[in-house]
Protein backbone atom coordinates (compact mmCIF):
# COMPACT_ATOMS: atom_id res chain seq x y z
CA UNK A 1 0.00 0.00 0.00
CA UNK A 2 3.21 2.58 0.30
CA UNK A 3 2.42 3.37 -3.43
CA UNK A 4 -0.07 5.88 -3.49
CA UNK A 5 -2.20 6.76 -7.31
CA UNK A 6 -2.21 9.95 -8.52
CA UNK A 7 -5.05 12.03 -7.44
CA UNK A 8 -6.99 11.83 -10.33
CA UNK A 9 -6.94 8.08 -10.21
CA UNK A 10 -7.53 8.69 -6.04
CA UNK A 11 -10.32 10.73 -6.94
CA UNK A 12 -11.94 8.11 -9.45
CA UNK A 13 -11.74 5.22 -7.09
CA UNK A 14 -13.59 7.93 -4.52
CA UNK A 15 -16.40 8.67 -6.56
CA UNK A 16 -17.10 5.23 -7.81
CA UNK A 17 -16.92 4.24 -4.09
CA UNK A 18 -19.18 6.69 -3.66
CA UNK A 19 -21.44 5.85 -6.28
CA UNK A 20 -21.11 1.85 -4.84
CA UNK A 21 -22.34 3.39 -1.12
CA UNK A 22 -25.36 5.36 -3.00
CA UNK A 23 -26.35 2.37 -4.49
CA UNK A 24 -26.59 0.51 -1.32
CA UNK A 25 -23.96 -1.92 -2.39
CA UNK A 26 -23.01 -3.71 0.77
CA UNK A 27 -19.18 -4.95 -0.37
CA UNK A 28 -18.81 -1.63 -0.74
CA UNK A 29 -18.71 -1.10 2.78
CA UNK A 30 -15.72 -3.54 2.77
CA UNK A 31 -14.02 -1.47 0.52
CA UNK A 32 -14.42 1.03 2.70
CA UNK A 33 -13.13 -0.02 5.42
CA UNK A 34 -9.97 -1.18 4.06
CA UNK A 35 -9.32 2.31 2.86
CA UNK A 36 -10.32 4.59 5.72
CA UNK A 37 -10.41 2.02 8.96
CA UNK A 38 -6.60 3.55 9.53
CA UNK A 39 -7.61 6.48 9.49
CA UNK A 40 -10.39 6.93 11.46
CA UNK A 41 -9.27 4.28 13.99
CA UNK A 42 -6.70 6.61 14.74
CA UNK A 43 -8.60 9.29 15.41
CA UNK A 44 -11.15 8.06 17.70
CA UNK A 45 -8.41 6.48 19.55
CA UNK A 46 -6.70 9.28 19.81
CA UNK A 47 -10.00 10.80 21.53
CA UNK A 48 -11.71 7.52 23.14
CA UNK A 49 -8.32 6.32 24.55
CA UNK A 50 -9.28 2.69 24.40
CA UNK A 51 -8.85 0.54 22.22
CA UNK A 52 -12.32 -1.63 23.27
CA UNK A 53 -14.09 1.82 22.86
CA UNK A 54 -12.33 2.67 19.68
CA UNK A 55 -13.36 -0.30 18.16
CA UNK A 56 -17.01 0.07 19.50
CA UNK A 57 -17.04 3.72 18.18
CA UNK A 58 -15.87 2.75 14.55
CA UNK A 59 -18.54 0.10 14.19
CA UNK A 60 -21.25 2.51 15.31
CA UNK A 61 -19.88 4.97 12.75
CA UNK A 62 -20.08 2.39 9.84
CA UNK A 63 -23.36 1.72 10.95
CA UNK A 64 -24.45 5.39 11.02
CA UNK A 65 -22.06 5.99 7.82
CA UNK A 66 -24.33 3.59 6.16
CA UNK A 67 -27.46 4.44 7.28
CA UNK A 68 -26.96 8.21 6.94
CA UNK A 69 -25.39 8.06 3.31
CA UNK A 70 -28.04 9.36 1.15
CA UNK A 71 -27.52 12.77 3.02
CA UNK A 72 -23.91 12.81 2.01
CA UNK A 73 -23.55 15.46 -0.64
CA UNK A 74 -20.17 15.02 -2.62
CA UNK A 75 -20.68 18.17 -4.12
CA UNK A 76 -20.33 19.63 -0.80
CA UNK A 77 -17.21 17.96 0.06
CA UNK A 78 -15.21 15.10 -0.01
CA UNK A 79 -16.04 11.76 1.35
CA UNK A 80 -13.17 11.90 4.03
CA UNK A 81 -14.27 15.41 5.75
CA UNK A 82 -18.20 13.85 6.19
CA UNK A 83 -16.69 10.21 7.48
CA UNK A 84 -14.34 12.01 9.87
CA UNK A 85 -16.54 14.16 11.17
CA UNK A 86 -19.66 11.63 11.80
CA UNK A 87 -16.44 9.40 13.83
CA UNK A 88 -15.42 12.46 16.06
CA UNK A 89 -18.75 13.30 17.23
CA UNK A 90 -19.69 9.79 17.96
CA UNK A 91 -16.23 9.44 19.98
CA UNK A 92 -16.52 12.72 21.11
CA UNK A 93 -20.53 11.55 22.48
CA UNK A 94 -18.87 8.84 24.10
CA UNK A 95 -16.04 10.59 25.96
CA UNK A 96 -18.61 13.27 27.48
CA UNK A 97 -21.39 10.29 28.12
CA UNK A 98 -18.86 8.46 29.84
CA UNK A 99 -17.42 11.10 32.39
CA UNK A 100 -14.16 10.12 30.60
CA UNK A 101 -12.36 12.51 31.83
CA UNK A 102 -11.27 13.00 34.95
CA UNK A 103 -8.26 14.34 36.94
CA UNK A 104 -6.54 16.98 35.01
CA UNK A 105 -7.85 17.40 31.68
CA UNK A 106 -5.49 19.86 30.59
CA UNK A 107 -2.34 17.91 30.12
CA UNK A 108 -1.41 17.44 26.71
CA UNK A 109 -2.55 13.80 25.89
CA UNK A 110 0.80 11.83 25.41
CA UNK A 111 1.77 10.42 21.95
CA UNK A 112 -0.14 7.42 22.07
CA UNK A 113 0.69 4.14 19.81
CA UNK A 114 -0.24 6.66 17.08
CA UNK A 115 3.28 7.75 16.64
CA UNK A 116 4.90 4.35 17.02
CA UNK A 117 2.27 2.43 14.40
CA UNK A 118 1.48 5.05 12.09
CA UNK A 119 -0.60 3.53 8.96
CA UNK A 120 0.39 4.20 5.53
CA UNK A 121 -2.09 6.67 4.25
CA UNK A 122 -4.46 5.05 1.42
CA UNK A 123 -5.63 7.73 0.19
CA UNK A 124 -3.90 10.62 0.92
CA UNK A 125 -1.26 11.55 -1.32
CA UNK A 126 -0.17 14.51 0.24
CA UNK A 127 1.22 12.16 3.48
CA UNK A 128 2.80 13.94 6.02
CA UNK A 129 4.11 12.42 9.04
CA UNK A 130 3.03 13.32 13.06
CA UNK A 131 6.71 14.27 13.46
CA UNK A 132 7.13 16.86 11.19
CA UNK A 133 3.75 18.47 11.86
CA UNK A 134 3.90 18.69 15.17
CA UNK A 135 7.44 20.31 14.54
CA UNK A 136 6.06 23.13 12.67
CA UNK A 137 3.55 24.28 15.31
CA UNK A 138 4.21 25.99 18.38
CA UNK A 139 3.58 23.66 21.72
CA UNK A 140 1.04 26.35 22.56
CA UNK A 141 -1.03 25.62 19.55
CA UNK A 142 -0.42 22.36 19.34
CA UNK A 143 -2.17 22.12 22.57
CA UNK A 144 -4.84 23.67 21.43
CA UNK A 145 -5.22 21.93 18.53
CA UNK A 146 -5.45 18.85 20.58
CA UNK A 147 -7.96 19.58 23.16
CA UNK A 148 -10.18 21.16 20.89
CA UNK A 149 -10.46 18.46 17.85
CA UNK A 150 -9.14 15.58 19.61
CA UNK A 151 -10.28 16.52 23.21
CA UNK A 152 -13.67 17.47 22.49
CA UNK A 153 -13.63 20.76 24.31
CA UNK A 154 -15.18 23.54 22.81
CA UNK A 155 -13.44 27.02 22.61
CA UNK A 156 -14.80 28.62 26.14
CA UNK A 157 -14.01 25.30 27.85
CA UNK A 158 -10.15 25.51 26.68
CA UNK A 159 -10.09 29.07 27.38
CA UNK A 160 -10.99 28.69 31.23
CA UNK A 161 -8.97 25.24 31.12
CA UNK A 162 -5.57 27.29 30.21
CA UNK A 163 -6.81 30.67 31.85
CA UNK A 164 -6.34 32.11 29.04
CA UNK A 165 -8.55 34.84 26.89
CA UNK A 166 -11.35 33.33 24.75
CA UNK A 167 -9.35 35.61 22.09
CA UNK A 168 -6.21 33.84 22.79
CA UNK A 169 -7.53 30.39 21.95
CA UNK A 170 -9.58 31.91 18.85
CA UNK A 171 -6.17 32.82 17.59
CA UNK A 172 -3.90 30.18 18.52
CA UNK A 173 -6.45 28.11 16.77
CA UNK A 174 -6.46 30.05 13.93
CA UNK A 175 -2.74 30.43 13.31
CA UNK A 176 -2.09 26.26 14.28
CA UNK A 177 -4.69 25.54 11.14
CA UNK A 178 -2.72 28.37 8.87
CA UNK A 179 0.70 25.94 9.81
CA UNK A 180 -1.29 22.52 9.05
CA UNK A 181 -2.56 24.22 6.01
CA UNK A 182 0.58 25.69 4.64
CA UNK A 183 2.60 21.91 5.08
CA UNK A 184 -0.39 20.41 3.06
CA UNK A 185 -0.16 22.96 -0.04
CA UNK B 1 -20.94 40.49 4.04
CA UNK B 2 -17.57 41.20 3.95
CA UNK B 3 -15.98 38.11 2.13
CA UNK B 4 -12.79 39.09 3.98
CA UNK B 5 -14.10 39.97 6.83
CA UNK B 6 -16.18 36.81 7.16
CA UNK B 7 -12.68 34.37 6.18
CA UNK B 8 -11.41 36.12 9.01
CA UNK B 9 -13.72 35.57 11.70
CA UNK B 10 -12.26 32.26 12.53
CA UNK B 11 -15.34 29.88 11.51
CA UNK B 12 -13.97 28.56 8.60
CA UNK B 13 -11.23 27.19 11.49
CA UNK B 14 -13.92 26.22 13.74
CA UNK B 15 -15.45 24.09 11.09
CA UNK B 16 -12.49 22.05 10.30
CA UNK B 17 -12.10 21.63 13.71
CA UNK B 18 -15.53 20.27 13.92
CA UNK B 19 -17.07 22.89 16.60
CA UNK B 20 -19.63 23.78 14.94
CA UNK B 21 -23.60 23.02 15.26
CA UNK B 22 -25.66 21.46 12.50
CA UNK B 23 -26.93 24.49 11.71
CA UNK B 24 -23.57 27.08 11.81
CA UNK B 25 -22.14 24.05 9.22
CA UNK B 26 -25.23 24.41 6.82
CA UNK B 27 -24.21 27.96 7.16
CA UNK B 28 -21.03 28.05 6.42
CA UNK B 29 -21.36 25.27 3.75
CA UNK B 30 -23.69 27.79 1.96
CA UNK B 31 -21.39 30.65 2.17
CA UNK B 32 -19.28 28.28 0.83
CA UNK B 33 -21.19 27.61 -1.90
CA UNK B 34 -21.76 31.09 -2.63
CA UNK B 35 -18.20 32.47 -2.31
CA UNK B 36 -15.34 31.11 -4.54
CA UNK B 37 -12.99 32.40 -2.09
CA UNK B 38 -15.08 31.05 0.99
CA UNK B 39 -14.53 27.51 -0.84
CA UNK B 40 -10.92 27.75 -1.18
CA UNK B 41 -9.88 29.04 2.11
CA UNK B 42 -12.40 26.59 4.16
CA UNK B 43 -11.01 23.83 1.75
CA UNK B 44 -7.50 24.74 3.09
CA UNK B 45 -8.51 24.85 6.42
CA UNK B 46 -10.29 21.31 6.27
CA UNK B 47 -7.07 20.02 4.27
CA UNK B 48 -4.72 20.94 7.80
CA UNK B 49 -6.67 19.76 10.27
CA UNK B 50 -7.35 16.24 8.37
CA UNK B 51 -3.56 16.10 6.88
CA UNK B 52 -3.46 16.53 11.46
CA UNK B 53 -6.02 13.83 12.01
CA UNK B 54 -4.30 11.34 8.99
CA UNK B 55 -1.42 11.78 10.40
CA UNK B 56 -2.48 9.92 13.69
CA UNK B 57 -3.64 7.15 11.99
CA UNK B 58 -3.46 4.01 13.40
CA UNK B 59 -4.15 0.79 11.94
CA UNK B 60 -6.13 -1.41 13.67
CA UNK B 61 -5.06 -4.82 15.50
CA UNK B 62 -5.76 -8.09 13.74
CA UNK B 63 -9.08 -9.36 13.64
CA UNK B 64 -10.98 -6.20 14.10
CA UNK B 65 -11.77 -5.92 10.74
CA UNK B 66 -13.60 -9.43 10.88
CA UNK B 67 -15.43 -8.19 13.96
CA UNK B 68 -16.48 -4.76 12.77
CA UNK B 69 -17.15 -5.86 9.32
CA UNK B 70 -19.63 -8.14 10.63
CA UNK B 71 -21.19 -6.40 13.58
CA UNK B 72 -21.96 -3.63 10.96
CA UNK B 73 -23.86 -6.17 9.09
CA UNK B 74 -25.22 -7.48 11.53
CA UNK B 75 -26.75 -3.84 12.57
CA UNK B 76 -28.07 -3.18 9.27
CA UNK B 77 -29.79 -6.58 8.96
CA UNK B 78 -32.54 -5.39 11.01
CA UNK B 79 -33.63 -3.50 8.52
CA UNK B 80 -34.48 -5.96 5.88
CA UNK B 81 -37.10 -7.79 8.14
CA UNK B 82 -38.48 -4.56 9.51
CA UNK B 83 -39.61 -3.53 6.01
CA UNK B 84 -40.51 -6.80 5.83
CA UNK B 85 -43.12 -7.04 8.53
CA UNK B 86 -44.09 -3.18 7.89
CA UNK B 87 -45.12 -4.43 4.09
CA UNK B 88 -46.91 -7.73 5.43
CA UNK B 89 -48.75 -5.05 7.79
CA UNK B 90 -50.45 -3.32 4.85
CA UNK B 91 -52.79 -5.36 3.86
CA UNK B 92 -54.50 -6.26 7.17
CA UNK B 93 -57.80 -4.92 7.66
CA UNK B 94 -57.55 -3.67 10.77
CA UNK B 95 -55.50 -0.20 10.55
CA UNK B 96 -57.68 0.67 6.98
CA UNK B 97 -60.56 -0.26 8.29
CA UNK B 98 -59.76 2.28 10.73
CA UNK B 99 -58.29 4.82 8.19
CA UNK B 100 -61.82 4.85 6.11
CA UNK B 101 -63.99 4.70 9.03
CA UNK B 102 -62.26 7.98 10.68
CA UNK B 103 -63.86 10.36 8.60
CA UNK B 104 -67.07 9.52 9.14
CA UNK B 105 -66.90 8.49 12.71
CA UNK B 106 -67.18 10.81 15.78
CA UNK B 107 -64.35 11.31 18.17
CA UNK B 108 -64.09 8.03 19.93
CA UNK B 109 -62.48 7.92 23.28
CA UNK B 110 -59.03 7.42 22.81
CA UNK B 111 -58.86 3.84 23.19
CA UNK B 112 -60.88 3.16 20.00
CA UNK B 113 -58.93 5.53 17.65
CA UNK B 114 -55.96 3.59 18.22
CA UNK B 115 -57.56 -0.60 18.04
CA UNK B 116 -54.12 -1.91 16.99
CA UNK B 117 -52.01 0.28 19.73
CA UNK B 118 -54.44 -1.36 22.67
CA UNK B 119 -53.98 -4.51 20.82
CA UNK B 120 -50.45 -4.37 21.11
CA UNK B 121 -50.49 -2.83 25.05
CA UNK B 122 -52.50 -6.29 25.31
CA UNK B 123 -50.17 -8.22 23.41
CA UNK B 124 -47.25 -6.67 24.99
CA UNK B 125 -48.94 -6.74 28.52
CA UNK B 126 -49.40 -10.77 28.10
CA UNK B 127 -46.28 -10.60 26.91
CA UNK B 128 -44.40 -9.37 29.98
CA UNK B 129 -46.86 -11.37 32.44
CA UNK B 130 -45.60 -14.24 30.92
CA UNK B 131 -42.20 -13.21 30.82
CA UNK B 132 -42.36 -12.20 34.52
CA UNK B 133 -44.12 -15.55 35.06
CA UNK B 134 -41.28 -17.20 33.44
CA UNK B 135 -38.75 -14.85 35.79
CA UNK B 136 -40.86 -16.40 38.77
CA UNK B 137 -40.65 -19.85 37.79
CA UNK B 138 -36.88 -19.40 37.35
CA UNK B 139 -36.33 -17.26 40.81
CA UNK B 140 -38.28 -20.01 42.54
CA UNK B 141 -36.05 -22.48 41.45
CA UNK B 142 -33.05 -20.73 42.11
CA UNK B 143 -34.56 -19.99 45.58
CA UNK B 144 -35.05 -23.71 46.17
CA UNK B 145 -31.68 -24.57 45.18
CA UNK B 146 -30.22 -21.83 47.43
CA UNK B 147 -31.94 -23.19 50.29
CA UNK B 148 -30.92 -26.70 49.72
CA UNK B 149 -27.53 -25.90 49.48
CA UNK B 150 -27.73 -23.96 52.51
CA UNK B 151 -29.18 -26.72 54.29
CA UNK B 152 -25.91 -28.57 52.87
CA UNK B 153 -24.00 -25.79 53.79
CA UNK B 154 -25.51 -25.62 58.02
CA UNK B 155 -24.83 -29.43 58.15
CA UNK B 156 -21.60 -29.57 57.26
CA UNK B 157 -21.50 -26.32 59.39
CA UNK B 158 -22.75 -28.40 62.05
CA UNK B 159 -20.39 -31.28 61.80
CA UNK B 160 -16.96 -29.48 61.74
CA UNK B 161 -18.69 -28.08 64.76
CA UNK B 162 -18.99 -31.29 66.29
CA UNK B 163 -15.27 -32.60 64.65
CA UNK B 164 -14.32 -29.33 66.28
CA UNK B 165 -15.68 -29.31 69.91
CA UNK B 166 -14.52 -33.15 70.20
CA UNK B 167 -10.87 -32.01 68.77
CA UNK B 168 -11.17 -29.13 71.61
CA UNK B 169 -12.13 -31.64 74.42
CA UNK B 170 -9.13 -33.83 72.95
CA UNK B 171 -7.05 -31.05 72.94
CA UNK B 172 -8.20 -30.14 76.94
CA UNK B 173 -7.12 -33.83 77.91
CA UNK B 174 -4.21 -33.56 76.54
CA UNK B 175 -3.50 -30.53 77.72
CA UNK B 176 -4.26 -31.76 81.41
CA UNK B 177 -1.94 -34.85 80.73
CA UNK B 178 0.79 -32.78 79.50
CA UNK B 179 0.42 -30.79 82.85
CA UNK B 180 0.36 -33.91 84.69
CA UNK B 181 3.16 -35.06 83.59
CA UNK B 182 5.19 -31.75 83.40
CA UNK B 183 4.36 -30.99 87.23
CA UNK B 184 6.93 -31.52 89.70
CA UNK B 185 4.26 -32.01 92.65
CA UNK B 186 3.73 -36.05 90.76
CA UNK B 187 5.88 -38.41 91.51
CA UNK B 188 6.15 -41.08 89.21
CA UNK B 189 5.60 -44.67 90.06
CA UNK B 190 6.74 -47.67 87.41
CA UNK B 191 4.33 -50.43 87.82
CA UNK B 192 6.14 -53.52 86.60
CA UNK B 193 4.68 -56.78 85.40
CA UNK B 194 4.31 -59.86 87.67
CA UNK B 195 5.54 -63.08 86.72
CA UNK B 196 1.96 -63.62 85.71
CA UNK B 197 3.06 -61.17 83.01
CA UNK B 198 6.48 -60.36 83.13
CA UNK B 199 5.91 -57.74 79.81
CA UNK B 200 3.80 -55.48 81.37
CA UNK B 201 4.26 -52.13 82.35
CA UNK B 202 2.63 -49.31 83.55
CA UNK B 203 2.94 -45.56 85.22
CA UNK B 204 0.98 -44.33 88.10
CA UNK B 205 1.31 -40.19 88.83
CA UNK B 206 0.48 -39.67 92.11
CA UNK B 207 -0.28 -36.29 93.96
CA UNK B 208 0.10 -36.78 97.17
CA UNK B 209 -0.84 -32.74 98.01
CA UNK B 210 -4.20 -32.80 95.92
CA UNK B 211 -4.82 -36.65 96.36
CA UNK B 212 -5.04 -36.71 92.70
CA UNK B 213 -3.66 -40.51 90.76
CA UNK B 214 -3.01 -40.63 86.91
CA UNK B 215 -2.70 -43.84 85.14
CA UNK B 216 -0.74 -44.04 82.12
CA UNK B 217 -0.32 -47.80 80.50
CA UNK B 218 2.89 -48.84 78.51
CA UNK B 219 2.00 -52.40 77.76
CA UNK B 220 -0.86 -54.76 79.57
CA UNK B 221 -2.36 -58.04 78.08
CA UNK B 222 -5.75 -57.53 76.91
CA UNK B 223 -8.37 -58.75 80.05
CA UNK B 224 -10.80 -61.35 79.22
CA UNK B 225 -13.92 -60.61 77.72
CA UNK B 226 -16.19 -59.41 80.68
CA UNK B 227 -13.28 -58.14 82.30
CA UNK B 228 -11.82 -54.47 83.29
CA UNK B 229 -8.29 -53.59 84.63
CA UNK B 230 -8.38 -52.46 88.31
CA UNK B 231 -6.01 -50.31 89.69
CA UNK B 232 -5.50 -50.17 93.86
CA UNK B 233 -3.13 -48.26 95.99
CA UNK B 234 -1.77 -49.92 99.00
CA UNK B 235 -1.83 -47.91 102.13
CA UNK B 236 0.11 -49.68 105.00
CA UNK B 237 -0.92 -53.01 103.02
CA UNK B 238 -4.58 -52.62 102.51
CA UNK B 239 -5.56 -52.20 99.15
CA UNK B 240 -7.54 -49.12 98.35
CA UNK B 241 -9.82 -49.07 94.82
CA UNK B 242 -8.61 -46.48 92.87
CA UNK B 243 -11.26 -47.21 89.92
CA UNK B 244 -11.48 -49.35 86.96
CA UNK B 245 -9.24 -48.47 83.62
CA UNK B 246 -11.48 -47.86 80.24
CA UNK B 247 -10.47 -49.61 77.45
CA UNK B 248 -8.65 -46.55 75.65
CA UNK B 249 -6.96 -46.46 79.05
CA UNK B 250 -5.76 -50.08 79.13
CA UNK B 251 -4.60 -50.15 75.73
CA UNK B 252 -2.62 -47.29 76.15
CA UNK B 253 -4.56 -45.03 74.15
CA UNK B 254 -4.43 -41.91 76.98
CA UNK B 255 -3.82 -40.98 80.50
CA UNK B 256 -6.43 -41.26 82.75
CA UNK B 257 -7.69 -40.13 86.23
CA UNK B 258 -8.33 -42.41 88.68
CA UNK B 259 -10.31 -42.00 92.41
CA UNK B 260 -8.26 -39.50 94.56
CA UNK B 261 -5.94 -41.72 97.31
CA UNK B 262 -5.42 -39.68 100.48
CA UNK B 263 -2.69 -41.91 101.26
CA UNK B 264 -0.37 -44.62 99.36
CA UNK B 265 3.19 -46.57 98.87
CA UNK B 266 2.27 -48.73 96.37
CA UNK B 267 -0.17 -49.30 93.45
CA UNK B 268 -1.06 -52.44 91.80
CA UNK B 269 -3.40 -53.62 88.97
CA UNK B 270 -5.51 -56.38 89.07
CA UNK B 271 -8.25 -57.92 86.42
CA UNK B 272 -11.74 -57.67 87.82
CA UNK B 273 -14.90 -57.88 86.20
CA UNK B 274 -16.36 -55.09 84.46
CA UNK B 275 -17.09 -52.21 87.09
CA UNK B 276 -14.35 -53.48 89.66
CA UNK B 277 -14.62 -55.06 92.74
CA UNK B 278 -14.79 -54.20 96.03
CA UNK B 279 -11.98 -56.09 96.95
CA UNK B 280 -8.90 -56.96 94.66
CA UNK B 281 -8.56 -60.36 93.28
CA UNK B 282 -4.97 -61.07 94.24
CA UNK B 283 -4.51 -64.04 91.90
CA UNK B 284 -4.96 -61.55 88.84
CA UNK B 285 -2.30 -58.75 90.14
CA UNK B 286 -0.64 -58.16 87.00
CA UNK B 287 1.57 -55.13 87.92
CA UNK B 288 2.76 -53.46 91.03
CA UNK B 289 5.15 -50.89 92.02
CA UNK B 290 6.00 -48.84 94.84
CA UNK B 291 6.75 -44.93 95.75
Amino acid sequence: MSASPPESAALATEQLLVQRLRDRDEAAMTIFYDKYSAALYGVILRIVQKEETAEDVLQEAMVKIWHSFPSYDAGKGRLYTWVLNICRNLAIDKIRSRQYRVGSRTQPIEESAALRQAAEPTFRPEHIGLQEMTRQLSPDQRQIVDLLYFGGFTQSEVAEELNLPLGTVKTRARAAIKVLSKLIR
Amino acid sequence: MDIQHYIESGILEEYALGLLSEAERADVERMAGLHPQVRQELDEALRGVEAYAQAHAVTPPAGMRERVLSGWQQAIRPETPALAMTASATPQPAPSAAAGEAVVRQMPPPAEVQPSRSRWLMAASVALLMLSGLGNVLLYNRLQESEANLLAARNEQARFAATQQAVERRLDARTQELNVLRSEQFRAVQLKGTPKAPQALARVYYNPGTRAVYVDVRRLPAPPAGKQYQLWALDNGKPVDAGVLTAATAVGDSIQQMKDIASAQAFAMTVEDEGGSAAPTLSTMTVIGNL
